[in-house]
């Protein structure tokens, strides 16, 4: 047990450190105070305007805007500090006095990817929280919905998270995994039609019609679907304390924790070797 | 004397990617520190210095040859590392911390906690002369106290070998004298240091042994005695005229830094500082002083890399 809590003790470390660190970053400064003005924006403004002419379609847009913007938002914050909390120590330095510690490799990237998923977690609480005292004051109701997507909305981020950290280990600067890590969002989002083009494939019979189709399967078996872990058509039309349907939160859990572990151990062989 | 870092035909290359050529960065390169002594690492830019040292912290793998670090070839694991105060070249600690702050974060990489760390940052700050600047943010700390906020961080651990790239660089000359008298005391102490700078005076005045590296090959290694030639004398004269500057210079008398009468010859090794004495008399010359003129670091330092660069051209 020792051991372990020693072990464990230098990524807390950096993990803080990353933290502190992070969240000081002005451009994630800037994106969140974007997302806040908009959710605030989009929840209250409407309200003291006119609030007795608001309709149930009003109250859908709303929900929309809000959930689109924690989504857009939240990916943003999510892909930009996982690309680039290693490239940037390397980058100024602070990567040689770190590892010239008793500080092992896979350490030191335990601590840095922790210290992102405090920042994302944190980030995800500020704009959930403003969204779920929005509903509520709006409807009375507490939204414990909203809980359960704010949850997978993390797991779905942590994928995202741990796989563009990957690519950010064996880059020297943040642009590549920015790149890439908007590169899985969206096609993590689009799997279900990646199985579409697949179904249509290989009715030509031409041979690049069938690689098409291969591809598009292959694709789909490797890529994790992110659009599992939305809740968001039942956020919009459903109550707001209603339990999750048609998702298992477990299995998404799982699901999500296992892509995250495998996005982590790339980033580790990458990274046991790298040079610097 | 015991060996605090050896290299044995430690070579790196760079492998260069699509049609780019290979960088031989290290050959064979055999270095010995010794325990309790300041070591200079010289070279121009590209050399292989920065390599050298990034191998001994296992940020950098060779592609042959070995090292030791007081006995272990473990080099980059935490036990060695245990051992190594690190200060990288324009490191940037974040503004956002105090003094006291960074040493904390870096003291419990290596393990430090409760009184033990709070007893090291109190000792490495009073070293450094850090102790009035503890509660201040980075961002008011001038350059030099930055500098020394880096020797702390890789001195927070009392580590036996400090590694520091150019540790006085840029900074002023009262703040470079009092970085020299810090690595003096902890050489006193019984430290190992590695210096890697350009700034040769620095090392001259601090360094006892030196060794010059030029395109990965380590072109001379030894103390500063072995290494710095006795050049000439020099004879500090009084009574120099117009007329007598061109009879000496015939004679192997070379007139430097003359001010109105007074000026210093420099005797040239064909005749003896007692015919040099000689000639003084003879031409009636006031003597004020003589002294043997020592090869500067500076001097060594490009006469070697200008022998290895003419050999790299034949």
């Amino acid at each position: 047990m020792g051991a372990f809590i020693d072990f464990f003790r230098g990524p807390w470390y950096i993990a803080v450190y990353t933290y502190r660190e992070g969240i000081r970053k002005k451009t994630l400064i800037g994106f969140l105070i974007l997302s806040l003005l908009v959710i605030f924006g989009a929840s209250f403004i409407s309200s003291y305007l006119d609030p007795t002419s608001e309709t149930d379609i009003d109250l859908k847009l709303i929900k929309d805007i809000c959930v689109a913007t924690i989504s857009i938002f939240g990916v943003l914050i999510t892909i930009f500090i996982s690309a680039s909390v290693v490239p940037g120590e390397i980058e100024n330095k602070v990567i040689y006095t770190i590892l010239s510690k008793p500080v092992r490799r896979i350490q030191y990237l335990l601590g840095k990817f922790i210290g992102a998923q405090l920042i994302i977690i944190v980030n995800l609480l500020l704009m959930g929280v403003l969204f779920f005292a929005a509903l509520y004051m709006r409807q009375g109701i507490l939204p414990t919905l909203l809980l359960w997507s704010m949850l997978l909305t993390y797991f779905e981020f942590l994928i995202i998270s741990a796989f563009t950290f990957a690519v950010s280990c064996a880059s020297t600067s943040a642009v590549v995994p920015t790149i890439i890590g908007l590169f899985i969002y969206i096609t993590g989002n689009l799997t279900e039609f990646l199985k579409d083009v697949q179904n249509r494939a290989g009715q030509s019979g031409k041979w690049f019609d069938d690689a098409i189709g291969w591809i598009a399967n292959a694709l789909y078996q490797v890529l994790p679907n992110l659009q599992n872990f939305s809740l968001k058509t039942q956020i919009i039309n459903g109550q707001p304390n209603d339990p999750p349907t048609d998702v298992l939160i477990p299995n998404l859990m799982a699901y999500g924790t296992l892509y995250a572990v495998f996005g982590f151990l790339l980033a580790w062989v990458i990274f046991w070797r790298k040079e610097m | 004397m015991s060996i605090a870092i050896q290299t044995s035909k430690l070579t790196k290359v760079y492998e260069g990617s699509f049609r780019a050529q290979d960088v031989h960065a290290l050959k064979e390169l055999d270095l010995t520190i010794n325990q309790g002594e300041i070591y200079g690492y010289l070279g121009p830019n590209g050399s292989g210095k920065t390599t050298t040292i990034k191998m001994m912290l296992g940020l950098l793998f060779p592609t042959s040859g070995t090292i030791e670090i007081l006995g272990s070839s473990h080099v980059g694991s935490a036990s060695v590392k245990r051992n190594i105060g690190y200060l990288p070249e324009g490191a940037y600690y974040p503004d956002f911390l105090k003094g006291e702050e960074i040493l904390e974060y870096y003291g419990k990489l290596y393990g430090l906690g409760g009184k033990d760390l709070r007893r090291r940052m109190a000792e490495t700050l009073e070293l450094v002369g850090m102790t009035h600047a503890r509660k201040r943010l980075l961002r008011g700390y001038s350059k030099g106290m930055r500098q020394r906020i880096g020797l702390a961080q890789a001195l927070i651990s009392d580590p036996a070998i400090l590694i520091l790239d150019e540790p006085t660089t840029g900074l002023d000359p009262i703040a470079r004298k009092e970085i020299r008298d810090i690595l003096a005391n902890l050489r006193d102490k019984g430290k190992t240091l590695l210096i890697s700078s350009h700034e040769l005076l620095e090392v001259e005045l601090i360094c006892d042994r030196v060794g010059i590296l030029f395109e990965g090959v380590l072109q001379a290694q030894g103390t500063l005695d072995e290494l710095l030639q006795q050049r000439d004398v020099t004879v500090d004269v009084d009574g120099v005229d117009d007329a007598a500057v061109s009879k000496l210079a015939e004679k192997g008398l070379q007139v430097e830094d003359r001010v109105q009468s007074r000026a210093k010859l420099r005797v040239a090794s064909a005749i003896t500082a007692y015919e040099a004495l000689e000639l003084c008399r003879a031409f009636d010359l006031k003597l004020i002083g003589v002294a043997p003129r020592r090869e500067t670091l500076e001097e060594l330092f490009v006469r070697i890399v200008g022998a290895a660069q003419s050999t790299r051209r034949q």
